[in-house]
């Protein structure tokens, strides 16, 4: 156990954790609803995880950096309800382009809070909240009261959320889904490898060591809010391309489920830790919790957001709990191995003196 | 305009049908005589013909039109119907049509009610989102000089509350989504779940009611309701809830969302997943944004009345009230422009409170819905 302690940091034991405690709800839920297991599930929760996923992916890159963004969810129904719009216009427009201009709208609208936050210092939460009102008050002017419907929009956009890539049998993978995994593993990759991704890192743990060290804080704040608002662009995408119908409220509220995804996938709120798997493990807890939670006849409508938000919060703190623990066993079993280790290098050295 | 013109003729017809199908008080063109000498002070302030009082044009009214938030089509059309009526009536003082964000709804909705007076407003027409927790800011602005007219959505209590337009009799609304449900269903009959708004909606829980009652009669045994869920006018919450209907009832027949954000969700679901021969979506729906899905099969009836006649209705009304041309009081008739003369009655689906009737609904199928969705 110890020796698997000192392989395993705290991190990536949370991250098993995780999906232990998945299994677990899987489980349980199974013995409840009666067909949960069922492939049609899968696909409709998959279906509705790619965007909360890839928002939360976003999410996740802001929050390393001791920063939060909270105006996700106007900024994806603005990009859905503008690119919607768009398409009911031009229906000859070719769907690379719809694609290009979501998360290029997206990355504008995320770049404008990087600036305030990076450059004007103004706080994440301030700044952001406010650019939460301000873009979907723009989102209500531009709309004049009109609802973007399935049957203005080109028939590839309509085709998407029913096409599957893999079938294997009932399970059908759908495209959304595959190019959620796409845009985690490639997040993954550049926290993990990239000089950026590790600044990232420097940067929340610590600011103004980061910035005494000559790191570019401010840049690298302000590409982490442009990357967060273009993912929020591209969730965006898929959100029209997944409901189709875009009201003015389309969004509203995505922010608090993809800021709950990242803290419950163990990304630490005040910066420095944290991955992008673990967001991904976190955003599939909470949506397989909500989308069991309403399939669930044992429930009320009314109860379900109180049992979901209790949920969270127990997820959070027996995390606290249980890593704060792991963290002092693991840290204390560095220090006996680095004594021990130091000891038999001085036994060694006096030896051969 | 042509069109307009041609649902308001059919409106007038319908009302009469609906009017003369309840058989009660509500019809009678022709009013006792006592009705006009009632109110011998508004028969001077107005022009009144067999107790029926006009409006009088050109006065200058301050008035806020007030939905239950900003931003789809139906609270548009209302303002539409109700910019008509103002151009129609000369009032000098623009129509403010206000109102908060959707995730602010009920808590704005009190704020533009509370601060309705000190702003000058004389008439408040609202669509209720916050059932009764608006009585006491409504019963301060009528303290202060404010008419409260509620539109489409009332006042539970019907405290703070002047008057209530409604758009359809809240009762029969139950028995035509009911007969919706079987005729969809075939005689079988089978089961069958509501997908709501908001938990807070006056409307909607009102009509949910009338459904539960009309589902008593005998005709309706073999109907079954299962569930009520709530997508709170949001088409992703509504999407998912329909999905999870399905799952949960794997027999369900029929998904009955009384709401136009959740009957478009609803249809894209089963779309989507490739249900709609199993499952069929219903209940009220914008003919413009359920076409596509009346006509390949997944939502082949639905329901609606015409919001445009609904805000033009309201804001007549609530011009009158204002100038006095009629004083809310029960079995007050009036003359409303282009719709035709209305009566103020008792609300008989509510325990409190007074109503101007609209009405009719107009059924909508694969043979209409292509021609009203233009």
């Amino acid at each position: 156990m110890t020796l698997l302690l000192r392989r395993v940091r705290p991190e990536q034991v949370r991250e098993l954790t995780l999906v232990f405690i998945l299994v677990a709800v899987v489980a349980f839920f199974a013995t409840q609803i009666p067909n949960y297991l069922a492939w049609q599930t899968f696909t409709d929760i998959s279906t509705g995880l790619a965007i909360i996923a890839v928002a939360a992916v976003g999410q996740t890159l802001v929050v390393l950096t001791r920063n939060i963004d909270l105006s996700i969810g106007s900024v994806v129904g603005l990009v859905a309800y503008f690119v919607g719009t768009l398409l009911a216009g031009t229906p000859g427009m070719p769907a690379p382009a719809a694609f290009g201009i979501a998360i290029a709208m997206g990355g504008a609208l995320g770049a404008v809070n990087g600036v305030i936050v990076a450059f004007g210092r103004v706080p994440a939460v301030v700044a952001t909240l406010g650019t939460l009102a301000i873009y979907r008050v723009a989102l209500v002017e531009l709309s004049g009261a009109k609802t973007v419907t399935t049957d203005s929009l080109p028939a590839w956009l309509l085709n998407l959320p029913r096409m599957s890539v893999v079938s294997l049998g009932q399970l059908d993978v759908r495209p959304l889904v595959l190019l959620a995994l796409a845009v985690v593993i490639v997040f993954q990759l550049v926290l993990s490898y990239l000089p950026y991704g590790r600044r990232l890192f420097a940067i929340g743990s610590n600011p103004d060591a980061a910035r005494v060290a000559g790191l570019p804080v401010e840049r690298d704040v302000f590409v982490a809010f442009l990357l967060s608002g273009a993912l929020a662009g591209l969730a965006g995408f898929l959100f029209l391309v997944r409901f189709g119908n875009i009201t003015v409220v389309a969004g509203q509220g995505l922010e608090l489920q993809v800021v709950a995804a990242v803290v419950v996938g163990g990304v630490n709120i005040f910066g420095g830790s944290g991955s992008i798997v673990g967001a991904l493990a976190g955003a599939t807890l909470i949506n397989v919790l909500q989308q069991s939670l309403i399939r669930w006849p044992a429930v009320s409508a009314f109860a379900q957001d109180a049992i979901l938000g209790l949920l969270i919060l127990l997820a959070v703190a027996s995390d606290k709990v249980i890593l704060g623990r792991l963290r002092t066993i693991w840290v204390q079993a560095r220090r006996r191995d680095e004594e021990r280790a130091a000891a038999t290098a001085a036994e060694q050295a006096t030896h051969g003196a | 305009m042509r069109i307009k013109h041609s649902t308001s003729l059919s409106l007038l017809a319908g009302l009469a049908l609906v009017a003369s199908a309840c058989g009660g008080p509500a019809a009678a063109p022709s009013q006792s005589p006592t009705q006009a000498a009632a109110t011998p002070t508004q028969a001077a302030a107005t022009a009144t013909a067999g107790g029926v009082a006009k409006a009088t044009p050109g006065q200058s009214v301050k008035m806020m039109l007030l939905p239950k938030f900003l931003g789809i089509l139906p609270f548009a059309q209302a303002n539409k119907g109700a910019g008509d009526a103002a151009a129609e009536l000369k009032n000098s003082t623009a129509l403010a049509f206000v109102g908060p964000t959707a995730d602010n709804s009920v808590q704005g909705q009190i704020e533009f009610m509370t601060n309705a007076a000190t702003q000058g407003y004389k008439v408040v027409m609202i669509s209720n989102n916050a059932g009764d927790q608006i009585a006491p800011a409504a019963t301060a602005a009528q303290a202060a000089g404010v008419k409260v007219v509620a539109w489409d959505s009332p006042i539970p209590s019907a405290k703070g509350e002047n008057l209530f337009v409604a758009q359809v009799d809240f009762n029969e609304m139950g028995k035509v989504m009911a007969d919706m449900a079987l005729s969809i269903m075939g005689a079988d009959g089978g089961k069958f779940a509501i997908l709501s708004a908001s938990p807070d909606a006056a409307n909607q829980n009102a009509w949910i009611k009338a459904l539960n009652d009309a589902l008593k009669d005998p005709k309706y045994a073999k109907v079954q309701l299962v569930d009520t869920v709530y997508g709170n006018d949001q088409s992703e919450r509504s999407y998912t809830q329909a999905q999870a209907l399905v799952a949960k009832y794997p027999d369900l027949k029929v998904i009955m969302a009384p709401t136009t954000v959740g009957i478009a969700a609803a249809a894209k679901a089963m779309q989507d997943g490739k249900m709609c021969d199993k499952v069929k979506v219903s209940g009220l729906g914008l003919p413009s944004e359920m076409v596509s899905y009346t006509i390949n099969g997944c939502a082949p009836q639905f329901a609606l009345w015409s919001f445009v006649d609904l805000g033009y209705l309201t804001y007549y009304t609530s011009y009158m009230l204002a100038t006095g041309a009629i004083k809310g009081t029960e079995g007050e008739q009036f003359e409303a422009g282009r719709m035709g003369t209305f009566k103020i009655t008792k609300d008989p689906t509510r325990s409190a409170g007074l109503r101007v009737l609209m009405g009719p609904f107009k059924i909508y199928d694969k043979t209409n819905v292509e021609a009203e969705a233009k």
